[in-house]
Parts: structure tokens; C-alpha cells; sequence
């Protein structure tokens, strides 16, 4: 039965995924149904090894299932080709990364610009968008520096600013804050959190810092592969 | 786009190892150039040694003549044929020869020679016939019955300047020709068959003698450059338009010395076959390595919705640029050397003479093709080697983009 996918910006069915480590079979993911509704702003916790990358991995279309099925905006991933998984990345998934990875060649502005030269956004528009986003995220001033001359937090800031920049329905960040110190940390989610409010933009991360959980709107909690806890919050 | 642009500053981010890629495809690059414009230089002078003294660039008979020499197969008003010649660009000069075979005696000694019936004027014009006089002198005028003989034939018939011969030959009416000539000179043809059986008449001489009157079997032409000879046979064959003769390069009548030299050309794959091992070790070596550290930044990309195709490129890109800018670098360097080689030129261990002329150095020829097959052949086999690496590349595993360890 096709799940109502004006529900969930991410329906997660009876999701699981086994990994081989040479030869032994790891439940990274062992049955997890989740449905990740519009303009959320989730954290999935658990402790290290409770599956919370592998969970991220699977409902972005990095990593396959080994049984279940994942819906993202409405589609179903397992149906899509692996061309169409990347454009659908590149189109319909912002991505912050826990070592920031920016393109080290390209300046701030550059990187923020990048997805949407590939996805051939117009210049004037894309212009219009990078420079909302700096302004936005003050980051103005560092626009034509190359990430290494930015300390990790502006680092971040640029990763948020890119991961958004193309209007994604969904941004994905995987520990984004574990590179930072703590007090840069709950900056950089405040921001974050303020971006959802403002833009209505779904975000999903995952942490296993305190602080950065108080801020989420919504906490799963994994354990050994399995939501421990769901609890929506205000 | 900006592919391109990340490709392009990515080669700037290991400067050292950057420059010694580099180095290596300019080393290739400029060995190679300086090979092939070497080689070039070389045949030329020979090619030119060969034509130019004797066989002439192109050359002019009646239809079938040198399949089957006969003495009837001729050119008919040569010299209106010549007159027209004589007004197009490029052409140095031509001259008529008349071919026949005959019995020459001095003395007690006889031999069978090729007699060649020539316009001295015009000989020395084109082939520089003068030069070749090693004894004696050129022939005074036409009507003086005075014969120029190869060395080897005047020491077979033990025959020197101021000695008579006597010559036997057939007519072209029939007839036995037969008359008796002084040798007023002795020549260097620059080749053994032609020394042990070259003799010279004058045209009129040779015409009255074989009863040819007003007729030659042959028209030899210099080109100024021996790269036009080409369009200069088409543009001599339509300007003198007689469909009966047959106008043709050195490469057609000289077939057997242009196939030789066109195997001895060979060695320039040999060169080509060195630059392609030197910049495979060399790019291959930087692509893998550069592949392997960038393990992460290929997999966020991929992550990020990057192609694997706009991956491949990213990684292909960077190669080429880096052997565009050392072609490019590498032409300015050899185009420089190349030049004063061909200037200067480098002496060779012993020096030699052909056809009257001496040759003592040996000079680079500037020429397209010396940078274009090592510009093509660098920039190919940078981009084969870096297609495996890329493809590996783009084959990253997107998640890994996820994992930080
Ligand atoms: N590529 C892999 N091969 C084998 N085991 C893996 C692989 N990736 C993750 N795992 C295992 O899966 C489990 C879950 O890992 P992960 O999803 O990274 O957890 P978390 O992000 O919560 O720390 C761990 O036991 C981990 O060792
Ligand atoms: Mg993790």
C-alpha cells in the first residue's frame, strides 16, 4: 500500500541494513519506521554505533536498504536509478557534514554557488540567492575568502549556507556540530533552528551532544539499530 | 564551467608534484619536437641532395615513357612546354634531356653508354650541372661536338679532357648515328651507375645525332621549396595543358628512393612510443596519488549530487591542463631551439659531397607536424592515463562522504 506521502518529507517502512564486516554480518539498522513530516526539525541521538549515520545514509539515497522501504518527497527510493538518485540529491537534499567539506579550491561564495551552476540555475538568480543567504547568515564579509582561512565554525556557517542555498526539501546534517566547540556548536544550531522557523525548511540531524538535542523540536532516539524513543516537543 | 574551474585550481594545490608532471610531459614534449624537426631537417637534405642535383622535383614525359623508355615516346615543342613552365611561381627552372643508348670508344677501350643530350644553360640553371665538373669545363655552345663523361666511365675508356670519342648509336629514322666528339670535361654525378655511364651532349648535338629534331624525352623541374612540390605538379599540369604527357613528383618517379626514405621515417614512432611511457609513468603516478588523497572530496561531491561523469571530467581536466600549459611552454622552448638548429645547424663527424655540393652540417627543418604529433601525442596519453583513476574516482562511494574517521 503506497503510504499518503503528503505526510512525511521522509516515510522510513520497516527499514534495515546489514552490513558484512569481512564476512560477519553487523545489524547496523534493525527495523526502524519513521516518518519525518514537513518543516520539522528533528535530531536522531543514541549513543556512537546506534545507527544514526546509517539511518541518515539510507533515507538520503547514500546507502541502500538490505530489506524495507524509504520515501523521500514522494518518492520511492529503491525505484530510482542511480543517475536519478544523484540528481535527485543534488536537487532535493541539502547536505552538512560533520568535517564541513567545502571545497577547498573554491571561495565561500563559490561554494555556496556550485550545486546550483550544476543544477544551471541562471546567473542573476543565482546571485540573487548566494547573496541572501551570506547576508543572512553573516557571512557577507568572508565571501571571496577559501575555506582554510575560516575558523570551523564560519566553516559550518558556509555548509549551512550551501546545503540550503537551492531551496532543498530537506536538509540532512550528520553530527554537524562534533568538529566544534560547544558554545560555536549551539550557535551554529540556533541558526539552524531559525532557519527552519523562517523558511519552513525540513531539517533532520544527528547528534550525541546534550546541548544540541535540547534545541530539536523532535528527538529520536536510537538503540542497537531501533527507535528507543520518539518524543515531539515545543 | 566550473568543472573547469575546480579542475584548474586543483592543479595548483600540489605545486611540487604539479611541476614535476609537468616537467616530465615538457621534457617528452620538447625531446620529441626537437627529434622530429631533426629527422626532417635530415631527409630534407637528403630528399633535396637526391632531387635537386639531378632527378629534378618533378619531372615531365610522354604518357608511358618511363615504364617503357623508347626513343620515339617524346615531348613534342619542349619549348613552348618550357616557356609556360618557366612563368609559374615557385619554379626555379627547367630544362630538357634527351635519352639514348650507344656504344662510346676511346682508343681500344669501348663501353655502352647512356647518352644524355642537355641544354647547358639551362642544366646549370636547374641542376646546377657546373658544379659537378670535376676535370675540364662545361660545354661551350651547342654544335661543338663535345661530350662530358663520368668519372667512372672516362677511367673504364681511360679517357681524359682533350681525348676523342667515338660514339654509335641508332637514329631515329634507322639509321646508324654515329659521330666522333671531344671530351672537354669530366663530371661527379653523385651516384656509382650514373659516373660508369653518363655522357653528355649538348640538346643539338644529341637531337642531330638520334635525328630528334626539336624534341626531348624528358623535362626536369626545380621547385624553390621542396614542400610545394605538390600543388606545383598540379598547377604545371593544368598551365601547360597536353593531356599526352604525364607530370610527375619525385615521389612517383622516384618511388623506390621515396618509399626508403618514408621506412627510415619510422624512427619517429619510436620517439613517439618514448614520450607516451614517459608521461604514462609520470601522470599516472600523480592521478593515483591525487585520486587516493582526494577520496573525500570525490565522495561528497558524489553525495552532494555531482555526476559521476562531471567527476570523471574533474579528474581528467586537471590532467589536461597540465599538458596543455607544458605543450604549450614546450612548443615556445623547442620552437626556440628548433630555430637556432636551423640556423646554425650542428657539424657533422665528417663531412660529404653530393652532386657538387657539400654537406657539412645538419640542420632542424621548422615544420607543423614536429610539434603537432607530440602535442597530440602528450595530450592523448595524459588523458588515457587519467580516464582509470577518474572512473575510480567517480566511483566513490558517496557515503564515505558520512563517515569521518
Ligand atoms: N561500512 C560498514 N561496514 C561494516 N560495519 C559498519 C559499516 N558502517 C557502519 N557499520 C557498523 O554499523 C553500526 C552502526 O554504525 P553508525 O551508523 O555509524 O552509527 P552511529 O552513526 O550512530 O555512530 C556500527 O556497529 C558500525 O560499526
Ligand atoms: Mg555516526
Amino acid at each position: 500500500m503506497e503510504p499518503n506521502n503528503q505526510a512525511g518529507v521522509i516515510i522510513a517502512e520497516a527499514v534495515t541494513k546489514v552490513y558484512s564486516d569481512n564476512g560477519v554480518p553487523v545489524e547496523a539498522v534493525r527495523g526502524i519506521d519513521l516518518t519525518i513530516k514537513h518543516g520539522e526539525f528533528t535530531a536522531i541521538v543514541g549513543p556512537s554505533g546506534s545507527g544514526k549515520t546509517t539511518f541518515l545514509n539510507i533515507v538520503s539515497g547514500l546507502d541502500s536498504v538490505t530489506s524495507g522501504r524509504v520515501w523521500l518527497a514522494g518518492r520511492l527510493l529503491s525505484e530510482m536509478s542511480g543517475r536519478e538518485l544523484s540528481d535527485f540529491r543534488r536537487d532535493s537534499i541539502g547536505f552538512i557534514f560533520q568535517a564541513y567539506n567545502l571545497i577547498p579550491v573554491l571561495s565561500v561564495e563559490e561554494n555556496i554557488e556550485y550545486i546550483m551552476l550544476l543544477q544551471g540555475v541562471g546567473k542573476s538568480e543565482r546571485h540573487r540567492r548566494v547573496g541572501r543567504i551570506l547576508e543572512k547568515l553573516g557571512l557577507a564579509e568572508f565571501a571571496d575568502r577559501v575555506p582554510v582561512k575560516l575558523s570551523g565554525g564560519q566553516q559550518q556557517r558556509v555548509a549551512v549556507a550551501r546545503a540550503m542555498v537551492a531551496e532543498p526539501v530537506l536538509v540532512l546534517a550528520d553530527e554537524p556540530t562534533a568538529n566544534l566547540d560547544s558554545k560555536t556548536g549551539a550557535g551554529l544550531l540556533d541558526m539552524m533552528r531559525e532557519l527552519n522557523q523562517t523558511t519552513g525548511m525540513t531539517f533532520v540531524f544527528s547528534t550525541h551532544d546534550r546541548a544540541i538535542m535540547e534545541r530539536a523540536t523532535r528527538l529520536v532516539t536510537l538503540k542497537d539499530g531501533r527507535v528507543d524513543n520518539d518524543e515531539t516537543r515545543d | 564551467m566550473i568543472t573547469f574551474k575546480v579542475a584548474f585550481r586543483n592543479v595548483l594545490r600540489q605545486k611540487r608534484r604539479t611541476l614535476l608532471t609537468m616537467l616530465t610531459m615538457l621534457g617528452g614534449f620538447t625531446l620529441a619536437a626537437i627529434s622530429i624537426a631533426w629527422s626532417d631537417g635530415t631527409y630534407n637534405v637528403i630528399i633535396d641532395m637526391f632531387t635537386r642535383a639531378q632527378l629534378g622535383h618533378i619531372q615531365i614525359h610522354g604518357a608511358g615513357y618511363l615504364d617503357r623508355p623508347t626513343l620515339y615516346n617524346t615531348v613534342d615543342d619542349y619549348a613552348g612546354v618550357g616557356e609556360r613552365i618557366g612563368s609559374i611561381e615557385g619554379v626555379v627552372g627547367w630544362s630538357p634531356r634527351l635519352y639514348s643508348a650507344g656504344l662510346a670508344s676511346v682508343g681500344e677501350k669501348s663501353a655502352g653508354v647512356r647518352i644524355i643530350g642537355i641544354d647547358p644553360v639551362r642544366e646549370i640553371r636547374t641542376t646546377r650541372f657546373d658544379r659537378k665538373i670535376i676535370s675540364g669545363r662545361s660545354f661551350a655552345q651547342s654544335g661543338s661536338l663535345e661530350a662530358i663523361l663520368g668519372k667512372g666511365l672516362a677511367k673504364a675508356l681511360k679517357a681524359d679532357v682533350g681525348s676523342e670519342v667515338v660514339l654509335v648509336s641508332q637514329g631515329a629514322d634507322g639509321s646508324i648515328a654515329n659521330d666522333l666528339y671531344e671530351i672537354v670535361g669530366i663530371i661527379d654525378a653523385g651516384d656509382v651507375t650514373s659516373n660508369q655511364t653518363a655522357l653528355y651532349l649538348t640538346l643539338g648535338d644529341a637531337q642531330e645525332l638520334l635525328v630528334l629534331h626539336g624534341r626531348v624525352h624528358e623535362i626536369v623541374i626545380i621547385a624553390e621549396d621542396l614542400d610545394d612540390v605538390a600543388p606545383l605538379t598540379a598547377t604545371i599540369e593544368e598551365t601547360i595543358d597536353r593531356p599526352e604527357l604525364t607530370v610527375e613528383p619525385w615521389q612517383e618517379f622516384a618511388k623506390s628512393f621515396y618509399n626508403a626514405m618514408k621506412a627510415d621515417q619510422r624512427g619517429i614512432w619510436i620517439m613517439v612510443f618514448i614520450i607516451v611511457l614517459l608521461v604514462s609513468v609520470g601522470v599516472l603516478n600523480t592521478v593515483l596519488m591525487t585520486v587516493l588523497e582526494r577520496t573525500r572530496e570525490y565522495g561528497v561531491l558524489r553525495a552532494m549530487g555531482v555526476r559521476p561523469l562531471q567527476v570523471i571530467r574533474l579528474v581528467v581536466y586537471e590532467v589536461t591542463v597540465m599538458a596543455v600549459v607544458s605543450v604549450v611552454v614546450g612548443t615556445l622552448l623547442s620552437l626556440v631551439i628548433n630555430y637556432l638548429l636551423s640556423l646554425h645547424g650542428v657539424p657533422m663527424p665528417t663531412s660529404f659531397t653530393y652532386g657538387g655540393m657539400e654537406f657539412s652540417r645538419m640542420y632542424t627543418e621548422i615544420n607543423a607536424r614536429s610539434f603537432i604529433i607530440p602535442a597530440v601525442t602528450v595530450v592523448l596519453s595524459a588523458i588515457a592515463v587519467s580516464v582509470f583513476p577518474a572512473i575510480r574516482a567517480a566511483r566513490t562511494a558517496p557515503a564515505r562522504a558520512m563517515r569521518t574517521h
